[in-house]
């Protein structure tokens, strides 16, 4: 399972990256629904179905609630279905809205999906070495927020048995949350600085630092990479050429079929696609597994 | 040296690219390319000047304790919306670490809560949007230290700015261009939360400014920083 976060950090940032900058910068509806087809497919292969569940009771009236909103802003498109208060709705602002549903949900599924693949430890791994300095306070602060809320329960718990807030009421909650803060910042800060201490006494700081990390850069990597290249290039020629250039205001245009746009759009589900097939490719390989085939 | 020339390499090569690119390929959606672009730039180009200084490892402990507790105040005050201590405790690091540690807590502070809360591309902006609450408090440390008055103003500000800001971007993010009319209405439909916000950062200022100054002299008296 999860074996699409099992590659490197550098193929999963480009990837996410590229999938994030094409669906929010190709304003192209063919593309979008692409984008959030794949990005649904693939959350459905990370979660279980609970997660389902509350994910799509999240999304869908999120969806909605933008679709219907947007024609009461824009008042944009020489269509006007009906007039309300004085202002047009126009059918190119329904159309719009939609659209804009569609590419809001997009890239908060790929958003998701990054979140649960790109980790944090990733995320240092691929920054850390440039900026030493940044990732030494990034990483002991990502070290911190355990290490606190595990302090900040036992000052909460012993703050309760001396008998205070014990109604639970909505003040009692704020007075109690912002007591415990406060203990917490002494208790962090004196930490701090006797760990800085600790490090200097230990030699901080006289060589250079090395890093221990178990990321392998392996044959799939490059070629991952390579696939994404190769299909955001030609994803982006269609984008250079005009291929993927659609409006929505003044008029809704037509959508092009012509070689270069037709090849860009089977590129981009190509693209869109990759990881959900490489989920599906090891959960089917999984369940044979199990199942004793 | 090598690495200067780099980080320099870098910054300009990514404005020449992000202004070429945003006017041909994206010239549709330039604002939220702009955008985006000017946030990534300006956290990196902070993140390189904060990297040339040397600095001890107590220092960079303690930006890191200041900005995991405003991480911990993002989700310790989680259940009650918009009344969060997070702004309030970068203005704090910038009044006693100066403009350039207030911008790393705050790009920082976003960058790690949004590994509880979601990363997406809005983490960007975030992330400039926190760091420049610090820069700014950071220059103006002088008086925000002398005068309560002052730091409440700055705290009611800051939490407003952070508001207004974060609404620009969902308004550019949705439409791909500034369409005022959305805008308002973004500002409008969260005033309330603004104003919380506002009130609450103001509030934490003044509790817990004097508290960690003190707890910072103590520092520096114990262990002679």
């Amino acid at each position: 399972m999860r074996a699409f976060s099992k590659l490197h950090p550098i193929t999963l940032f480009t990837y996410f990256l590229i999938i994030l900058l094409f669906s929010m910068l190709i304003r192209n509806p063919v593309t979008v629904s692409l984008s959030l087809f794949g990005g649904a497919a693939f959350c459905s292969a990370l979660t279980d179905k609970n997660e389902k569940i509350s994910d799509i009771k999240f999304y869908l009236p999120l969806g909605v609630l933008i679709a219907l909103t947007n024609p009461l802003f824009s008042h944009n498109g020489k269509t006007p279905l009906f007039f309300l208060n004085g202002n047009p709705i126009t059918s190119e602002a329904v159309w719009y809205g939609i659209f804009l549903s569609l590419m809001i949900t997009a890239v908060m599924l790929w958003s998701k999906g990054y979140s649960k693949t790109v980790t944090s430890e990733k995320f240092l791994y691929i920054f850390g070495r440039a900026v030493p300095e940044t990732a030494l306070i990034l990483s002991v602060s990502l070290g911190y927020v355990p290490k606190m809320k595990r302090q900040a329960k036992k000052i909460k718990d012993a703050q309760k048995t001396l008998g205070l807030y014990s109604k639970g009421s909505f003040t009692d909650n704020i007075i109690s949350s912002v007591k415990v803060f406060s203990a917490l910042i002494g208790w962090s800060l004196e930490n701090a600085a006797e760990t800085g201490k600790n490090m200097k006494a230990r030699g901080w700081g006289y060589k250079k630092r090395t890093s221990f990390y178990i990321f392998k850069f392996r044959p799939a990597d490059a070629l991952i990479i390579i696939l994404s290249l190769l299909f955001s290039a030609v994803t982006l020629a269609g984008v250079f050429t005009g291929g993927l250039s659609f409006s929505f205001y003044p008029g809704i245009s037509s959508l092009r079929l012509d070689f270069v746009s037709v090849s860009a759009y089977v590129c981009f589900a190509l693209l869109t696609l990759m990881p959900f097939f490489i989920e599906s490719e090891e959960n089917i390989r999984w369940n044979c597994l199990r199942s004793g085939i | 040296m090598d690495k200067k020339i780099i980080s320099y390499f870098i910054i300009v090569f990514g404005v020449i690219a992000a202004l070429l690119l945003g006017n041909t390929v994206f010239a549709s959606v330039k604002y939220v390319w702009f955008i985006a672009a000017v946030s990534a730039l300006s956290v990196i180009a902070f993140i390189i000047s904060f990297e040339k200084k040397e600095h001890s490892a107590t220092y960079l402990l303690l930006i890191a304790a200041l900005t995991a507790l405003s991480v911990m105040g993002r989700l310790l005050f989680a259940a009650i919306p918009a009344f969060k201590p997070v702004s309030a405790m970068v203005v704090i690091t910038a009044i006693y670490f100066g403009p350039e540690a207030g911008f790393l807590t705050g790009a920082l502070s976003a960058l790690i809560s949004n590994f509880y809360f979601g990363q997406g591309p809005w983490t960007v902006f975030q992330m400039a949007a926190w760091g420049f609450i610090g820069f700014f408090a950071g220059l103006i440390r002088g008086k925000l230290k002398n005068s309560r008055l002052m730091l409440a103003l700055a705290g009611a500000v800051s939490g407003v700015m952070y508001s207004l800001l974060m609404d620009v971007w969902s308004a550019v993010f949705a439409d791909g261009t500034v369409l005022w009319s959305r805008y308002i209405a973004l500002v409008v439909s969260s005033a309330p939360f603004t104003a919380i916000y506002a009130v609450s950062t103001a509030v934490f200022l003044l509790l817990l400014q004097k508290p960690i100054g003190r707890i910072l002299q103590r520092l520096k008296d114990k262990y002679g920083l």
